[in-house]
């Protein structure tokens, strides 16, 4: 499975209700073609570095998520049809680096679970030449 | 002491003004220093510091970064500029 990230610019015309509806709404394509969602950000509205479509600002969405390539095929369809998207991009997150993330977090797990496995003795131990 | 006497590298006291007493600062690769592999093109506070006031992209040449993680950070602001985040011209 490989891993995308979806990210689109909403119209700020919109409504928060309508906004999130939206978001919701594209959440469950992601459930329906059978990916994963990772990660769900919501930035809310943000200046434009530039105008689109005559809009100042833009509500930012992203997704990461693992899945088919049919899944960004799909949320592309959508985002055309709809005129409340006004930018979206696809990028595919870099094998490499997820291994290497994972890597470094069981690293750390590694590093971390002794710690209170050898603090909870010594405080048993503590414990017991009190009594 | 044969150190002391050679007189300054050729090329350095052929130059004029200020270079001629202070050697540049070393110049050394930021993501490098911070062991980044992968540049995200949403962290935009660090790649507005690669783009000056006109909006374009800081050569190698001047920042020190390395080659490798210039093509990353040249993609990311690439990326960004299609997001709206960065701008592509700015005056």
């Amino acid at each position: 499975m490989r891993q995308y990230e979806t990210g689109f610019v909403l119209s700020p015309a919109l409504s928060e209700e309508e906004t999130s509806q939206f978001v919701q709404q594209m959440a469950e394509i992601i459930a329906q073609k059978k990916g994963r969602m990772v990660k769900q950000d919501v930035w809310g509205k943000r200046r434009l570095a530039f105008p689109i479509k005559r809009f100042q600002e833009g509500v930012y969405v992203f997704f990461t998520y693992e899945g088919g390539g049919d899944v960004s095929v799909e949320l592309e369809r959508r985002f055309k049809q709809t005129d409340a998207v006004i930018r979206f991009m696809t990028v595919l997150k870099d094998p490499r680096d997820l291994a290497r993330r994972k890597k470094k977090r069981r690293a750390e797990e590694a590093a971390k679970a002794p710690e209170p496995a050898a603090a909870e003795t010594a405080a048993a131990a503590e414990a017991k030449e009190e009594k | 002491m044969p150190r002391d006497e050679r007189p300054e590298r050729g090329e350095r006291s052929e130059r004029g003004g200020y270079r001629k007493y202070f050697a540049p600062k070393r110049k050394f690769c930021r993501f490098c220093q911070r062991d980044i592999r992968g540049i995200d093109y949403k962290a935009v506070e660090i790649l507005k510091k690669y783009i000056p006031d006109r909006g374009r992209i800081t050569p190698r040449r001047i920042t020190g970064t390395c080659a490798f993680h210039q093509r990353k950070l040249a993609l990311a602001i690439k990326r960004a500029r299609l997001m709206a985040l960065l701008p592509y011209v700015e005056d």
